[in-house]
């Protein structure tokens, strides 16, 4: 068996020494962990400028709707309002309020016993409307304070039937001093105020709140 | 393997490095990277909404824009009703000609108040004392109805007949009407 001599061993364990040196290894693995940090950055930077792509077309978009949107809006103000005075105007005129067939009513239960010596009427509210009258007159026959009475409940009654919540009630009511001719009689006389309340249309609705604008 | 203290300094200075870089990469490259994604991506969430509402808006509109011929037409209409100029120079003649017309010849007209309309844009409401001061019930009442049907924009407030002292047979009325007309 040959003898072998490593003569060079001191050489060669300064060179597994400069092989294993803990810097130059920490150095290699900080250069990979480097590499992997600068690929994962990269990987950022391409994210990011994706999504600033992203931004910048959702801003144009933006940029390109918002004055169409302004003026989409007040133009919809403006037809909203001129909608909205157009229909007010067709309530307003749908629900006035028509004396001519209360005077009518009125010339049909006032007997040939009465005289209505004042007739004023005065109408209050919108929607709902209340009408107030009142109604003064002379009242003759053998008991002119009945042929008043009557009246007032002929007006109730008639009155009744076309409006709503009516009221008819005496404001005062007292025998005459006079004595006038009915039907070649002498027959005696009493004043009278009757107050007539009553309602016509129909209560608003309250409308709905106004829509939030942003 | 024993390390030298040569060695352990290396590793020290090594592991020093090895912080200093990761400090370095997350908090100086890596954090300020993140946050302009995130900032970013929150302006594009941001702007979706907004986006969304502008279309919504431009498609209502649209839509109001569609519907609104017919109320238009209304309107139209309306306007039409109401002649041109200061009310206080046509309503009382207009008035005095509708009641001769219907054989009431003596008629005064005279304007009480004048009110914007808030609820309706370009209109206001005018009311007018209408005396009558010679009039018979029947004829009066007639003509009360034909006004009432001839005019759809006047409404009466009042009204107030009074048998006239002179002449048993005649009344006299007073009206207080109001009347829309534009602004």
């Amino acid at each position: 068996m040959a003898l072998h001599l490593n003569l060079y061993h001191e050489v060669h364990k300064a060179k597994a020494l400069k092989r294993r040196d803990p810097l130059k290894l920490s150095m290699y693995g900080l250069a990979a962990v480097v590499a992997c940090f600068a690929g994962y950055y990269v990987l950022e930077l391409v994210k990011l400028h994706s999504v600033n792509r992203e931004l910048a077309t959702v801003k144009a978009e933006f940029d390109k709707l918002e004055p169409l949107a302004k003026i989409a809006r007040k133009r919809e103000e403006d037809l909203q309002s001129q909608m909205k005075a157009g229909n007010l105007l067709v309530k307003r005129v749908e629900s006035r309020f028509y004396w001519a067939p209360l005077l009518e009513q009125m010339m049909q239960v006032v007997p040939r016993e009465v005289q209505v010596t004042r007739f004023a009427g005065d109408l209050t509210g919108d929607g709902l409307r209340r009408c107030s009258l009142s109604i003064d007159g002379l009242s003759a026959g053998t008991d002119p304070r009945k042929v008043a009475e009557d009246l007032r409940t002929a007006i109730a009654e008639k009155f009744s039937a076309k409006y709503k919540n009516v009221s008819s009630k005496f404001r005062s009511l007292e025998d005459g001093t006079e004595m006038i001719a009915l039907d070649g009689k002498q027959v005696p006389t009493a004043t009278f105020a009757i107050n007539v309340d009553l309602y016509s249309g129909e209560e608003h609705v309250a409308a709905p709140p106004p829509r939030k604008k942003k | 393997m024993k390390l030298g203290k040569e060695e352990i300094q290396k590793l020290i200075l090594a592991g020093l490095i090895v912080m200093g870089v990761v400090y370095s990469y997350f908090n100086l490259l890596l954090g300020p990277l993140g946050k302009r994604q995130e900032a970013t991506r929150k302006s594009v969430t941001a702007l979706g909404p907004e986006i969304a509402a502008a279309k919504a808006q431009i498609k209502r509109t649209d839509d109001v824009e569609k519907t609104a011929p017919a109320s238009m037409e209304t309107m139209r209409k309306v306007m039409a009703m109401i002649p041109e100029g200061s009310p206080v120079a046509w309503f009382p003649p207009r008035v005095g000609d509708f009641f001769k017309k219907q054989g009431l010849d003596k008629t005064s007209t005279r304007l009480n108040t004048e009110l914007v309309e808030k609820e309706m844009v370009g209109f206001r409401r005018m009311t007018w004392a209408i005396d009558l001061p010679k009039v018979g019930f029947v004829p009066f009442a007639t003509a009360l109805a034909a006004l009432e049907n001839e005019e759809p924009l006047l409404e009466i407030n009042t009204l107030q007949i009074d048998v006239s002292r002179e002449e048993v047979e005649m009344q006299h009325a007073l009206l207080t009407v109001s009347n829309i007309v534009k602004q």
